[in-house]
């Protein structure tokens, strides 16, 4: 049975330095659960975050590198963290320049226990 | 991908969106089914017959919508196996126009919807006013419109 989702976007966001966190569908790019700050656009967030990741994904499949783990994208003012693979969820973290992506990391995965 | 559009305005916004979401088909058209841009098209036949279809859909889409919601439904989405369809309406100063958008798994239903919008707002600070007509209005002569509208996007000379 599929554990509550929202509790798992929460415990994700209130992580320091996190923003946002987004459950979202790899396949259709549709949030599933989200938890944003007040005026972040989940829908765009999400239609491009599961786009990166799905291409990620297929990119490493074509270099034989097998699953992604884990996706990182470093930018000017933040960065994204993404997991998935084990089902058509992908959980997306957006963070801070400052955050500690280590911890974001390891909630990510323990998150991805969750939905599994 | 080839676009052929019947106004210019239309191509550049139209473009970018097919190139954003990699797009496979297109249509751009009146409500009515005429036909204002394809993209991905080969034959005429099929852009005439995939606009009367679209415009049978958004009709009855709309009506269904106003009968169970009290308002039209803004976006119709359909998964098939392996190709997926979007058809929703956007409006200019030139009136509501209907797009149907093909896409396969290289796109997501979220990256189409979201570049949709961005296609509308684009069309919308694009579309030059109506021109006021001292003649009948677009759409009046359904046949001869439609004719014409076909004869723009593939090139022919317009049967009389």
């Amino acid at each position: 049975m599929m554990p509550p989702l929202r509790p798992i976007v929460d415990g994700l966001t209130r992580q320091r330095g996190v923003r946002a966190s987004l459950i979202v569908s790899e396949q259709d790019g549709l949030i599933i659960e989200s938890s944003l700050r007040f005026g972040q656009d989940g829908d765009r967030v999400a239609a491009l975050a599961a786009s990166m990741y799905r291409k990620a994904r297929l990119s490493a499949a074509a270099a034989c590198l097998g699953a992604v783990a884990f996706l990182q994208l470093d930018a000017e003012q933040g960065r994204m963290c993404a997991v998935g693979g084990r089902s058509d969820f992908v959980i997306v973290v957006i963070a801070d320049p400052g955050a500690n992506v280590g911890l974001i990391r390891v909630e990510l995965f323990k998150a991805l226990e969750m939905l599994a | 991908m080839n676009i052929a559009t019947v106004e210019s305005w239309i191509e550049a916004p139209l473009k970018r969106y097919l190139d954003d979401v990699h797009a496979q088909l297109a249509l751009l058209l009146h409500p009515s089914g005429q036909v204002l841009a394809q993209a991905g098209f080969t034959r005429e036949v099929d852009v005439m017959s995939a606009c009367a279809l679209a415009a049978a859909v958004h009709a009855t889409g709309g009506e269904l919508g106003r009968q169970v919601e009290g308002s039209a439904f803004r976006g119709l989405h359909y998964a098939g196996p392996s190709k997926q369809l979007f058809l929703a309406p956007l409006t200019t100063s030139r009136g509501t126009f209907v797009c149907l958008t093909v896409f396969d798994d290289t796109s997501s239903l979220g990256l189409v919807r979201l570049y949709f919008d961005e296609l509308a707002r684009a069309l919308a600070s694009a579309a030059p006013p109506l021109p006021v007509r001292s003649t009948p209005g677009p759409f009046v002569d359904f046949e001869a419109d439609l004719n014409r509208n076909l004869a723009a996007l593939f090139g022919r000379d317009e049967v009389v």
